[in-house]
């Protein structure tokens, strides 16, 4: 059997070069070099630790939001709902008494995705689905149809009152996203992050997977770039490496998003002028900045007090320019505290990125979370998260996850299956259903759809 | 006296069509309209001495070609105009200057368009042609009443499998365009196919109309297909204008309606919805009168039918909490103007063709998210989006000779505005509109004789939409179709025996369609459209 090729360095070009390894293929993953990190934010399907025969750590921290309040205290959201509930209490009754109401319908259609996501996008007319979905009764399905469109900010103004709350939720609902809580599509992203996670919990575990993945010797792997990928007749032929080196191969299954691996990589002249046009369409818009600061004593900070502040954060984004109140999330990481800073435009309205306005983005960020002190800080903005993740215009996800570029649509319809019209080679990236933030899933799908052709 | 079959409550253009579909069946209807004239939101007052209004909704073009045929409309009165052009002034680096106009005209437009853009005048047709086969596509729905997708009843699984089929029937491409057009926003939607800021941001604006939210808010892309779906005369994508004002519109439906036999009573308020052992048999007027009749069917919106006629003692507890959160936001304002002279604008002085169609401010996408970030935290749009008509100009017995009135439709103006609606604020609204509307046609303030500035607080209270909401509630994609406006009744029915609804707040909505109307009539009589 002819070799095989996975390109990319994230989790699901991991899971799909340990899967195909397992189901008898030689495999070479090609890592374009890029930084590899320790812990992979997001679920991890039961079934995929199980076919990699790898036991995973979830990492579920407790409190999964501790929230700064105006006056000192803080608002702590526990993965135990009675705990949640008990510190609601304190500062609204309302809020205390609807939160386990919330949790359980949320966690009901996050069911629904859940198992949506471990199986390639099911067809939106297909009768199965539609026999799916009744399964969820009347109270679901009303909430599906009401919720999936909706902003999150809409969704948690009709339960809740507490600005506290309702801004650590929202933040959820725009994780790596070019729109504001009040953008409709933003509920959908609350759900999608909840997939895997008890009721109560919205904020997904960390997890070793890429981890243990990369530690396994079954596979080999090359800290290379790849130039082109070749097609001849039709069907794919191999890579060609940026030394020049060639590798045959009669299947590429690539990690890299849609829209390079297609446009860019390979061969020009395969593809359909209107699929080329779509791809060129896929938005991937980058906005955030990732800040490590050298603390002796890691720190964890929310900061998203209110769903008014996330929108106006985000206002400043749609003209292309950083906010100045950003949403900022800190958390222990390997060098000291990382910090999740969003919204930071990849194309900027007054010219390009540099090393003073990297710096100025930690200066705002010591100036708006006490405690970090003067030390060192190194800040990826998304030409840099591009380069060091292949995050394209820093999107984490490849392609932004929105409802137009969701499911059967994801990144488009033509080639949501993993498929693509060059024989041979496969998209199992992030920018593939069920999208970044389910980690590896892409990856197995992807490989299922292999072995099943 | 012989009860009536059906008492309707509100004289508005849906209340009217529902009425005439009614009496043309042989029922006994009666209207009951609180104003001293019909047509609710649609109607012609003469503001100023010898100075005619369609003081609310002004154009015309959604409203359904079965209704103009099948009420025989032209016979009593409907005499529509077609708008022949948009007119973009532009406004670059603060000034005016250059502009994009649309013209019916094919090949003037490509002209036109080819002047800033050769892509985008080539991108024209087929844009036009994808958004007609959408439309084609969403059109039949418009007459169907929405099915409960969770009922187990025989005939709505019958509706669901025939509403399942004409969805399957589709080509798969011709879905997934019609679930973009759904989903997106109309800036990104139309960033895949023009690259004229102000060409997007007129199109854009026509996906914000009526509701809060901004051409970059995904969900707005869908109202783009509204300007597609407007048949006049058989012509697509006709804008228009009625003779004698939107009034007419509704005296036409009027006199259809009074034609097969409906009484209309005006000056004949509702306050409550009359219930017997649960059911709806009458309305009571304000002076105490009962008006009883076997239905009861209200073209009020959402709110005010059930929260304030019926009252929420008589309705269950999860209905309400829906009608609780139906939302209405209203953001449109309205000024009309009565001018001694033709407004001039920079960009093309002088009279012209171009004051025989519309003047849109939207130089571009930004401007327009702009205005709705001052309105989305409370504030009036410092720099308005405005769409503009002169109807003197088609049809001259709206102003003396000479004389002109101007129509300016207004967003942002949210009806929750900081610190509320006050005549100062009202008046610093009109203010807005006038000095931006300067700075494209500068003799404009001195033309002006009169200046009607209307809120959405204004609408709410005139028309008694709730919250000045055009649309009787925004047509967001969580309140449309199987949604609207309340999850399980969306057809026309109520959770009150005997009590329909035929309003805009019910499928398929706003837009002087008449479409609620007509669907509610043919549900009442058990047929289907």
């Amino acid at each position: 059997m002819s070799p095989a090729l996975v390109l990319g360095g994230g989790v699901d070009a991991l899971v799909a070069a340990h899967l195909l390894t397992r189901a008898g293929r030689r495999v070479t993953l090609l890592n374009e070099g890029l930084a590899a990190r320790s812990l992979e934010e997001g679920w991890v399907a039961p079934q995929l630790s199980r076919e990699l025969g790898v036991e995973v750590t979830m990492r579920r921290i407790d409190p999964w939001a501790a929230i700064a309040l105006p006056d000192g205290g803080t608002l702590a959201l526990w993965q135990d709902m009675g705990r949640t509930v008990e510190s609601l209490q304190r500062l609204s009754p309302r809020d205390a008494a609807r939160w386990p109401d919330f949790c359980a319908r949320m966690a009901a259609l996050a069911r629904v995705f859940e198992e949506m996501y471990t199986e390639p996008p099911a067809n939106p007319l297909d009768l199965g689905l539609a026999f799916r979905v009744r399964r969820l009764g009347r109270q679901g399905m009303e909430d599906l149809m009401r919720v999936l469109p909706m902003s999150v900010a809409e969704l948690l103004d009709d339960w809740f009152e507490c600005d506290a709350l309702k801004g650590a939720l929202g933040a959820l609902g725009i994780l790596h996203l070019q729109q504001g809580p009040r953008s409709g599509g933003t509920a959908f992203r609350l759900l999608h992050h909840h997939v895997g996670s008890p009721p109560g919990v919205f904020r997904p575990p960390r997890s070793d997977l890429g981890m243990l993945l990369r530690a396994h010797p079954a596979i080999e792997t090359r800290s290379a770039a790849v130039a082109r990928v070749t097609v001849r007749g039709g069907r794919v032929a191999g890579v060609v490496l940026a030394s020049g080196e060639v590798v045959e191969a009669g299947l590429v299954v690539s990690g890299i998003d849609p829209r390079r691996t297609l446009l860019e990589l390979a061969d020009p002249g395969w593809l359909d002028p209107q699929l080329a046009r779509a791809l060129g369409h896929i938005r991937r818009r980058g906005v955030v900045a990732r800040i490590t600061f050298k603390t002796p004593q890691p720190k964890s900070a929310l900061l998203a007090p209110s769903l008014d502040y996330l929108e106006r954060a985000y206002d400043e984004a749609k003209y292309g320019r950083v906010s100045r109140q950003p949403y900022l999330e800190a958390r222990a990481s390997e060098g000291g505290t990382e910090v999740h800073f969003q919204y930071a435009p990849y194309r900027r309205s007054d010219g390009g990125w540099n090393a003073a306005r990297r710096n100025e983005l930690a200066q705002l960020t010591r100036r708006l979370l006490p405690g970090l002190g003067d030390a060192e800080a190194s800040v990826l903005a998304p030409p840099e998260l591009e380069a060091r993740e292949g995050w394209p215009e820093g999107q984490a996800y490849h392609a932004e996850l929105a409802l137009d570029q969701a499911l059967w649509m994801r990144p488009l319809p033509e080639l949501a299956h993993y498929r693509t019209p060059i024989e041979g080679l496969w998209l199992c990236g992030p920018g593939m259903h069920p999208g970044g933030g389910i980690v590896g899933a892409a990856g197995y799908n992807c490989v299922k759809q292999i072995l099943a052709g | 006296m012989k009860p009536y079959d059906a008492v309707i409550v509100g004289g508005g253009h849906n209340g009217l069509v529902c009425a005439a579909y009614l009496a043309r069946a042989g029922k006994r209807v009666v209207v009951l309209e609180r104003r001293e004239r019909v047509g609710g939101a649609a109607m012609t007052e003469e503001v100023f001495p010898g100075f005619r209004f369609s003081v609310f909704s002004y154009v015309v073009s959604l409203l359904r070609p079965e209704i103009i045929r099948e009420l025989d409309l032209p016979r009593h009165g409907l005499h529509i105009l077609p708008l022949e052009s948009t007119l973009t002034p532009l406004h670059e680096g603060g000034k005016a200057g250059d502009y994009l106009a649309q013209w019916n005209d094919h090949d003037q437009n490509r002209r036109e368009l080819a002047r800033h853009s050769l892509r985008d005048a080539e991108a024209y047709d087929e844009f036009g042609l994808v958004l007609h086969q959408m439309a084609r596509v969403i059109k039949p729905l418009l007459r169907m009443a929405p099915p409960d997708p969770a009922s187990l009843h025989p005939r709505e699984l019958l509706d669901l499998l025939k509403l399942g089929k004409h969805f399957r029937d589709l080509r798969p491409e011709q879905f997934n365009a019609l679930w973009k057009l759904l989903t997106m926003s109309s800036a990104d939607y139309l960033d895949e196919w023009f690259e004229t800021e102000a060409l997007k941001a007129t199109k854009a604006a026509s996906g914000i109309i009526g509701t809060l939210l901004g051409p970059r808010s995904p969900g707005t892309a869908y109202v783009l297909l509204h300007h597609y779906m407007g048949e006049l005369d058989g012509v697509f994508r006709a804008w228009g204008f009625a003779k004698g004002g939107n009034g007419s519109v509704s005296a036409a439906i009027a006199g259809a309606a009074q034609a097969f036999g409906a009484e209309i009573r005006t000056l004949a308020p509702v306050s409550s919805i009359l219930m017997e052992r649960g059911r709806a048999v009458g309305a009571v007027l304000e002076g105490g009168e009962e008006v009883r009749g076997g239905r009861v069917i209200s073209s009020a919106d959402p709110r005010r039918t059930f929260m304030s006629l019926v009252g929420e003692q008589h309705l269950p507890e999860e209905f309400v909490q829906s009608i609780r959160r139906f939302k209405f936001r209203g953001a449109s304002a309205k000024v009309n103007l009565a001018l001694g002279e033709l407004p001039s604008f920079i960009c093309m002085p002088g009279a012209g063709p171009h004051l025989r169609g519309a003047v849109s401010i939207s130089p571009s996408v930004d401007y327009l998210e702009r205005a709705y970030d001052d309105a989305k935290y409370g504030e009036i749009s410092r720099r308005p989006y405005m769409d503009i008509v002169i109807p003197s100009m088609l049809d001259p017995a709206m102003a003396p000779p000479g004389k002109h009135v101007m129509s300016i439709f207004v967003q942002y103006a949210p009806y929750h505005l900081n610190g509320g609606w006050t005549d100062a604020r009202r008046e610093a609204l009109g203010d807005a509109v006038l000095d931006t509307l300067s700075e494209y046609a500068p003799n404009l303030k001195s033309a002006v004789l009169h200046r009607q500035v209307i809120t959405p607080a204004d609408i709410e209270r005139v028309v008694g939409l709730a919250e000045g909401n055009i649309f009787q509630g925004e047509l967001s994609l969580q309140q449309m179709f199987f949604l609207r406006p309340a999850p399980a009744w969306s057809r026309y029915r109520t959770p009150v025996q005997g009590l329909w609804q035929c309003g805009s707040g019910t499928h398929p909505g706003g837009g002087v369609m008449g479409a609620s109307g007509r669907n509610a009539a043919f549900q009442i009589l058990g047929r289907r459209a």
